[in-house]
């Protein structure tokens, strides 16, 4: 194999310092370079390996359409970009920082609402009492999707959130959200609370790796390097 | 492949002509619902999940379409907006391609594209009548198709909604009940868990509903409305006080409810059961229906009537299969329901037709009233594959 592998790496905030600080551990020195200053670079003593500066979303992304080869992102923008993420880029290490949980919350209010069988429960009769769908704010829509049909949750529809997904209800622009929480600090000043079976999924940063390649050396040495360092 | 060659084409081409014309000739009036439909209506009748197996998209004026993932829908918009009367006992027939995306990438058994043949009477005043016309044309339409091997099973989702209503319970788990029949494990353990065989599982609110409980609380929306106030909320989100009171007052119901008895769970157990040809399946019913009584017994006269037309109009009953629980997994329909088979070489059961009682669809999609519906669609790419397989 002759092809230089892409390793991609955050471009912005606290995943990208975490990264380098990571790669800068095990040894492995980033330096941005070329025409594009500041999206590519090399590491340098390792010939073969290109670095892409992406967003996290954007790494995603790489990683689905095959223009990176193994990148650091978000478990959740890796499942959410890709249903099927075991198989086409699965995670070969875990690397300990940007925890966030993908959950489901309602409002305080709804006393009567603790599990997804209540929401559920609510959601049947909420057609025949307003007309319309019990609506769900949300940027994760493929893991809403997946994670409401798996619990047989039908009856409800995704209202795409691009921000401030946890004022959605407040606002009146949906009844539920799916979204990040650390600490659910935002969600409980938004008077909201955590369903209790409603974690989607507790992400954390991972290095992740196009399938196929986990055993080309390449890889394997950098995973080996990183993961004796975390 | 990316298209059906002369070759291909003529041979559905010349499928669709052995079996449109009986159709036509019965009387079904030959429609081209449009393909492309208001992704709402599919969105707000089966919710969100169609997503998954629907091609949705934006216009450029910002509406959302879809490819018509059947036509029994877009046959009902047609009927909706052409009809003079909608009530009025009115016959389809149609042809014509359908989209689904398939989980899993798609095979020869599940293409994204594909024909389908179908017919749809609404209004019919007589639902026993109807659902035996439907089953015997879809039956003839197999016959003209030249196929001559295959299984027909039939169902009747009519006669557990009876059965529900005829065990003494309360309402509310009848609700519950009905919800979770589409899904076999859930209802399961919602059985379990009314007859007090599995404990009900305690969660965040079950704190709030010991105290409900214990408090004897007679004005459940005062007892709302202070905890609201109590905790600094307000209702939010399309939910008043009586709405969330309503759920809890029944939860903290469930507390002191007696748990389902015995014999009405033995009885739903015994109705699950339920599978042979129509006339040995009508024994067992009966039987069934003399200890359960009420609706039940009513339901089984419609099952046992609707046998008596399907022979009468030359159907060979005793070579169908009744299944009690066959309609499970077809959320949409209320009653009658059926489904043609046949064995692949390969030993796996290929679906050819299917079809059913839809009496809810037309008024959920903007009918001012109830109208009857019953219908049947047959993936007819499916059935050449099983006709062009028996032949070789």
């Amino acid at each position: 194999m002759t092809a230089r592998l892409v390793v991609a790496i955050p471009s912005k905030g606290r995943l990208m310092q975490h990264a380098e600080a990571l790669f800068a551990r095990a040894g492995f020195a980033i330096q941005r370079s070329g025409a594009d200053r500041g999206y590519r670079g090399t590491i340098a003593g390792e010939a073969g390996i290109d670095v892409a500066f992406l967003s996290a979303a954007e790494i995603a992304q790489a990683l689905a359409d095959g223009s990176a080869d193994l990148g650091i992102t978000g478990e959740d923008l890796l499942r959410e970009t890709m249903a099927d993420a075991d198989q086409r880029a699965p995670v070969l290490l875990r690397l300990g920082f940007g925890p966030a949980d993908v959950v489901v919350a309602v409002p305080m209010a709804w006393l009567d609402v603790a599990s997804m069988a209540d929401l559920d429960d609510v959601s049947e009769t909420w057609y025949a009492r307003h007309g319309r769908r019990l609506r769900v704010a949300t940027k994760f829509t493929g893991l809403t999707r997946r994670f409401f049909a798996a619990r047989g949750v039908t009856g409800y529809r995704i209202v795409e959130s691009l921000g401030a997904t946890e004022g959605a209800p407040a606002a009146g622009t949906a009844e539920v959200i799916v979204d990040i929480t650390t600490t659910g600090s935002t969600l409980k000043a938004n008077r909201l609370k955590i369903l209790d079976d409603g974690v989607i999924l507790k992400s954390e940063a991972v290095l992740a790796v196009r399938t196929g390649l986990a055993t080309h050396p390449k890889v394997k040495r950098l995973g080996e390097r990183l993961e004796q360092v975390l | 492949m990316a298209g059906k060659s002369s070759l291909e084409r003529a041979g559905l081409a010349a499928l669709n002509q052995r079996i449109l014309p009986g159709f036509v000739a019965a009387g079904y009036d030959h429609i081209e619902p449009d393909i492309l439909q208001p992704a709402d209506i599919f969105l707000d009748r089966s919710g969100e999940d169609i997503r998954s197996r629907t091609y949705v998209f934006t216009d450029p004026a910002g509406h959302e379409l879809c490819l018509r993932p059947d036509l029994t829908v877009p046959a009902c918009r047609y009927h909706l907006s052409h009809a003079a009367d909608p009530t009025a006992e009115t016959r389809y027939c149609y042809a014509g391609k359908a989209f689904r995306f398939p989980p899993g990438g798609g095979d020869a058994l599940h293409p994204s594209e594909f024909e389908q043949v179908g017919i749809e009477l609404f209004g019919g005043e007589d639902a026993q009548i109807s659902d035996a016309e439907v089953l015997h044309l879809t039956l003839q339409a197999m016959r003209a198709a030249g196929l001559e091997t295959f299984r027909v099973t039939i169902g009747d989702l009519g006669l557990f909604h009876a059965l529900l209503a005829s065990l003494p319970m309360p309402e509310r788990w009848r609700r519950r009940l009905e919800r979770q029949f589409w899904r076999p494990r859930a209802f399961r353990n919602l059985i379990e868990e009314l007859t007090g065989s599995r404990p009900r599982p305690r969660t965040s609110i079950s704190p709030l509903i010991d105290r409900l409980v214990e408090e004897k609380a007679s004005d459940i929306n005062a007892f709302v409305a202070h905890e609201l106030e109590t905790e600094g909320l307000e209702p939010v989100a399309g939910r008043c006080i009586a709405d969330i009171a309503e759920r809890l007052a029944e939860k903290a119901a469930d507390r002191r409810e007696t748990p389902l008895g015995k014999k009405e769970s033995r009885a739903i157990d015994d109705y699950l059961a339920i599978r042979g040809t129509p006339e040995d399946a009508a024994a067992t019913l009966s039987a069934l229906a003399g200890e359960v009584g009420g609706d039940f017994a009513q339901a089984v006269e419609v099952y046992r009537r609707r046998n008596l037309l399907l022979a009468e109009a030359g159907v060979a009953t005793k070579d169908l299969e009744f299944s009690s629980v066959f309609g499970r997994s077809l959320e949409y329909y209320t009653g009658f329901v059926f489904q043609i088979e046949v064995e692949a070489d390969h030993g796996s059961v290929v679906p050819v037709a299917g079809g059913g009682r839809y009496d809810s669809m037309l008024s959920d999609i903007g009918a001012p009233q109830p109208i009857p519906a019953v219908g049947c669609a047959i993936h007819t790419e499916r059935l050449l594959a099983a006709l062009t397989e028996a032949s070789a």
